[in-house]
């Protein structure tokens, strides 16, 4: 069971690290970012770390991640690339 | 009886539990969302010297039945310059993270879906996710007034949720645990609004903010900014929206509840049927607070939040642990 939880959580965290790093639109990166974040901390609550699996998603994934938002959202948009 | 007993170790198999339990939830919460709209809008109606709704059902109280068909019958509108993926997640990613927090809230000792050992920083951590979706859909569709409202969601939640996490600590440090049944078991002799008065004004008070209601509505001020962060967003979508907020809402009144008015402790009634009118009660002085507070400027928030809140929130913290240490 740990093993499968393991592999699936894994590869959904490798899956968003990568789109992460590829992604050229920059509000995507950090939204992969997010959900790297948030896969690490079911990592944490497999290995029976709750406390750390919450500080993590508490920390990283609500404030770093919505600071980064903040700063990407007051960059300049490029339309084209968008559509 | 055996077939109950069965039933029981069937359910405390902690798969089935969660599956059956967050079924359970989300329906019940579906269905309070519609009663609790008829009643809002009942009861700010009176509150305006008019009827509310009063033309579908006896007492209108049908119209958010017709309401939803009308949404889930318009036409569902994505801008052209959009960006399509966001836009389209938004709305699901903000109605599914409405509903996870419920799963450590407890109805009674036992009615609880999880009762994990970190059930409030829980709570704490998944509300604080709930931004995300904000400002996602304040972004996704390249319009202004989208923008505006995702940025002022983002000064409101970085302005709550640290006093609010303050004021929690205060109750942490009088239950020493963050279980929340062990919270609620803590008050069974005085509820915590007593000896945390000032955590509890400071808690209320950034609770109204994560509810996102008229004093505080500045993500969606209609009168300022369209309809913030929502403009874009039709039909299903805005429907969607409009639920996660009002499950924030309901959110809010439940954790005042739990964490200071005694949870499910009270005379004659069942546990459970006491947490629902305390929960009823506070929703209603949310309502209330609606139909009678202007809506406050964004600078004037920002203000209350970092230069009157945290410091209250800090001495709040002090003044506990000065009382825990002379007490004993």
């Amino acid at each position: 069971m740990e093993t499968i939880a393991f592999g699936v959580i894994s590869f959904i965290i490798l899956l968003a690290s990568i789109g992460m790093v590829a992604s050229k639109n920059m509000v995507h990166s950090a939204l992969s970012l997010a959900v790297a974040f948030i896969g690490i901390a079911a990592l944490f609550i497999s290995l029976e770390a709750e406390f750390l699996a919450m500080i993590q998603v508490l920390i990283y994934a609500g404030a770093v991640v919505v600071l980064m938002l903040f700063a990407v959202m007051l960059t300049k948009r490029d339309r084209e690339s968008s559509r | 009886m055996e077939y109950l007993l069965a039933l029981l170790v069937y359910l405390s198999n902690p798969w089935i539990k969660g599956l059956v339990g967050g079924i359970g939830l989300a329906l019940a919460i579906a269905g309070s969302i519609v009663l609790l709209l008829w009643v809002e809008r009942k009861f700010i109606g009176r509150l305006q010297h008019r009827y509310g709704p009063n033309r579908v059902g006896k007492f209108g109280i049908l119209q958010l039945v017709v309401d939803g068909i009308k949404l889930l019958t318009k036409e569902d509108i994505i801008p052209d310059a959009a960006d399509k993926t966001v836009f389209k997640l938004a709305p699901i990613i903000a109605f599914a993270i409405a509903f996870l927090p419920f799963l450590a809230i407890p109805f009674s000792e036992t009615m609880i879906v999880s009762d994990l050992n970190v059930g409030i920083l829980f709570i704490l951590a998944v509300s604080s996710m709930a931004v995300v979706p904000t400002i996602m859909a304040g972004w996704s569709p390249n319009n202004k007034y989208n923008l505006l409202g995702g940025m002022r969601a983002a000064a409101l939640m970085i302005s709550y949720e640290v006093p609010m996490g303050l004021a929690i600590i205060g109750v942490v440090m009088l239950t020493d645990s963050m279980s929340m049944v062990e919270i609620v078991k803590a008050q069974e002799k005085i509820w915590f609004i007593f000896p945390q008065a000032l955590g509890f004004v400071v808690f209320v008070v950034a609770a109204f903010m994560e509810a996102a209601r008229l004093p505080f509505d500045l993500p969606e001020a209609e009168s300022e900014i369209v309809q913030g962060w929502t403009t874009e967003f039709s039909g299903m979508k805005f429907a969607m929206l409009l639920f996660a907020e009002y499950i924030h809402s309901i959110l809010a009144s439940l954790l005042i509840v739990i964490l200071f008015l005694g949870g499910w402790h009270g005379p004659i009634l069942p546990a459970p049927i006491w947490v629902l009118i305390k929960t009823f009660i506070v929703m209603l002085i949310l309502m209330w607070m609606r139909a009678t507070v202007p809506r406050v400027r964004i600078d004037q928030l920002l203000n209350v939040g970092w230069k009157v809140l945290i410091p209250l929130a800090m001495i709040n913290i002090a003044f506990t642990g000065t009382a825990r240490v002379i007490l004993g």
